[in-house]
């Protein structure tokens, strides 16, 4: 199997594993397609693509591409019941072969161009996500491409958008982004707006990498490459130099204004809620708009359980396992399970104690602060088995001593629910560390035992036994 | 016919203060430009006053205040207010009103 080139071959490969819904009927933009959207992530149902959407004659929307395992694993060429580490496994791979992307003249993204005058936002079928949002959200399964005012650096990164009016939109990269900080340190001080094009609906791996944890310089569109396992084909926008993946559905090309700002937000967020981050924003001018003629809007209704949950989990999860080992933290395995809403990481280590864990929480909030939670466990507990981890981290952390509480200012994580307002705008914050390990000067014969098959029985005997259970036909 | 707007408050209270403020309503009108953004100067009532386009008001987390507003446009403002990426809209709501 290979990776989907574009977002008509995964969909049709969804609708072949039995992970996509069609939906006729029409449907109202006005909330209830996202609140489809919304109960699906909730449900781990399928994807949906609504081919009749109130208003909007001609186009479609597809909603939540890869928010589950199984889509994720057809993204990436694989049987949709591939395992979760097995996932991860190949994230590792071939996020380490990256591919260079290839440039092509013509798209059938340049089959529609808007621009100048006749640009109006509100012809595009934009979803109203959540009730009591600050807006409609276009941007949010999307690629914003930007590039650096001083050197050839090009980045993608998926950031949401939301419309203002006609030709304005706000978004809302945080200002730790690659964008964040291209605009900052390059265009805003010499007053000068910043190209950016927002690219709705290309391949999924693409997307995927745009949302990956990549590094600072890194240019995602080989690591879209890596993944998918081909070259990206990149196309030139219509009124900047930006090259976008040709594939698109959509590209919406624009500019920062270095010297304006407009309402962003509120907006309810990957965490899983809303949680009054508005006010800190940026705001561009729409130059051109260009589209399929047929063209699919890709929506992800955020929030519990959306694609941040399952592409977060493995990027980020990979990159924090890479950080640790740059540091010399004895790490095995490293997983962050979608219902964290990315705060909580599971990190699993060869030798354990409280140095160990004090110095995983550091490492892992230096630059960006946006884990919240760190178990740290023992190699012989499973990081991707939570009943597992939940014994472990319930019997084996010691309520006091093994709390390793760091706190930090400026870099805090605005969209963690458990902040104050008044931390929110002063980026103050914490993480901590449990220490579910066992202390590694305790004497082993003092060592707690786990009372498992595994632990607490011969390897004659866990044979024996595991002999009579198959006898029995169980599984 | 009069409107149905919703607007975005850090402080109810400086909705109220019986001045000109500067605001971005949002415009509820069904239909394709529904939410649309309109940056204003008005003056914000509650109890609404007969005659004024009706106004609902929503936390900075987007929760609704259960009593409605109304809104008197005085003039329309341009679409972005002055101030650089990342520095709070509220503030730059502020210094436009001066
Ligand atoms: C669905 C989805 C929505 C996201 N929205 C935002 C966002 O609005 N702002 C942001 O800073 N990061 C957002 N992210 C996370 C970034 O995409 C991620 O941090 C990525 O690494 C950014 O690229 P960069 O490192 O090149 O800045 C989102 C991720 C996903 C999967
Ligand atoms: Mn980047």
């Amino acid at each position: 199997m290979t990776a989907p080139n574009d977002l008509r071959a995964f969909l049709k490969a969804i609708e072949q594993s039995g992970d996509l819904v069609t939906v006729n009927g029409q449907v109202d933009w006005d909330e209830e397609l996202a609140g489809l959207g919304r109960l699906s992530c909730e449900r781990q149902g399928p994807a949906f693509m609504f081919n009749n959407v109130k208003d909007y004659g001609g186009w479609r929307v597809t909603t939540n591409p890869i928010a589950t395992w199984r889509r994720m694993a057809v993204a990436l060429g694989l049987p949709a019941d591939t395992s979760v580490r097995r996932l991860y496994e190949i994230y590792a791979e071939r996020e380490q072969k990256t591919i260079p992307p290839v440039v092509v003249k013509d798209a059938p993204c340049k089959e529609v161009i808007i621009e100048g005058d006749k640009v109006d936002l509100f012809d595009l079928p934009t979803p109203m996500v959540h009730e009591g949002d600050g807006g409609r959200y276009l941007g949010t399964w999307d690629i914003v491409v930007s590039k650096d005012h001083d050197s050839d650096w090009v980045n993608w990164g998926m950031y949401r958008f939301m419309v203002h009016n006609e030709k304005y939109l706000t978004g809302y990269p945080r200002p730790t982004s690659h964008l964040g900080k291209m605009l900052l340190d390059g265009y805003v001080p010499k007053g000068k707006p910043m190209p950016i094009a927002i690219v709705i609906g290309a391949d999924v791996n693409s997307h995927f990498a745009a949302a990956a944890t990549f590094r600072l310089n890194g240019d995602e569109a080989e690591l879209a490459g890596g993944l998918a396992g081909r070259p990206v084909e990149l196309i030139k926008c219509h009124s900047n130099d930006l090259m976008v993946p040709a594939n698109a559905e959509i590209v919406i090309e624009a500019e920062v204004l270095p010297d304006g700002i407009a309402q962003e937000g509120p907006y309810g967020e990957y965490p899983g809620y809303r949680s009054g981050e508005m006010g800190d924003a940026l705001c561009c001018r729409v130059t051109a708009i260009t589209h399929r003629k047929d063209p699919i809007l890709t929506l992800d209704t955020t929030g519990f359980m959306d694609s941040s949950a399952t592409t977060t989990s493995i990027s980020g999860a990979i990159a924090i396992k890479r950080r640790l080992e740059k540091h010399g933290v004895p790490v095995v395995d490293v997983y962050v399970p979608p219902e964290g809403g990315v705060h909580l990481a599971i990190v699993s280590v060869r030798r354990g104690g409280a140095a160990v864990a004090k110095q995983v929480v550091e490492v892992l909030t230096q630059r960006r602060a946006l884990i919240s939670k760190v178990i740290v466990v023992d190699d012989d507990c499973d990081v991707f088995n939570i009943p597992a981890v939940l014994h472990a981290f319930a019997t084996k952390c010691h309520p006091e001593r093994g709390t390793h509480i760091h706190t930090y200012t400026g870099r805090a994580n605005a969209l963690t629910p458990a902040y104050s307002q008044e931390e929110r705008a002063k980026r103050l914050g914490a993480s901590v560390a449990f220490d579910v390990t066992w202390p590694p000067e305790w004497p082993v014969g003092t060592t707690p035992i786990r009372a498992t098959l595994d632990q607490m029985y011969s390897p004659a005997m866990q044979e024996q036994v595991l002999r009579r259970w198959q006898a029995m036909g169980l599984k | 016919m009069s409107k149905v707007y919703e607007s975005f408050v850090r402080d109810v209270s400086r909705l109220l203060n019986g001045r000109e403020i500067v605001m971005c309503l949002r415009d509820l009108t069904p239909g394709r430009k529904k939410y649309k953004g309109i940056n204003v100067r008005a003056v914000v009532s509650q109890p609404p006053r007969q005659g004024e386009d009706m106004l609902w008001v929503r936390s900075v987390c987007g929760v609704k205040f259960p009593d409605p507003f109304s809104v008197r446009i005085v003039e329309n403002m341009p679409d972005v207010f002055k101030g650089a990426p990342y520095t709070d809209y509220f503030d730059a709501m502020e210094r436009a009103e001066r």
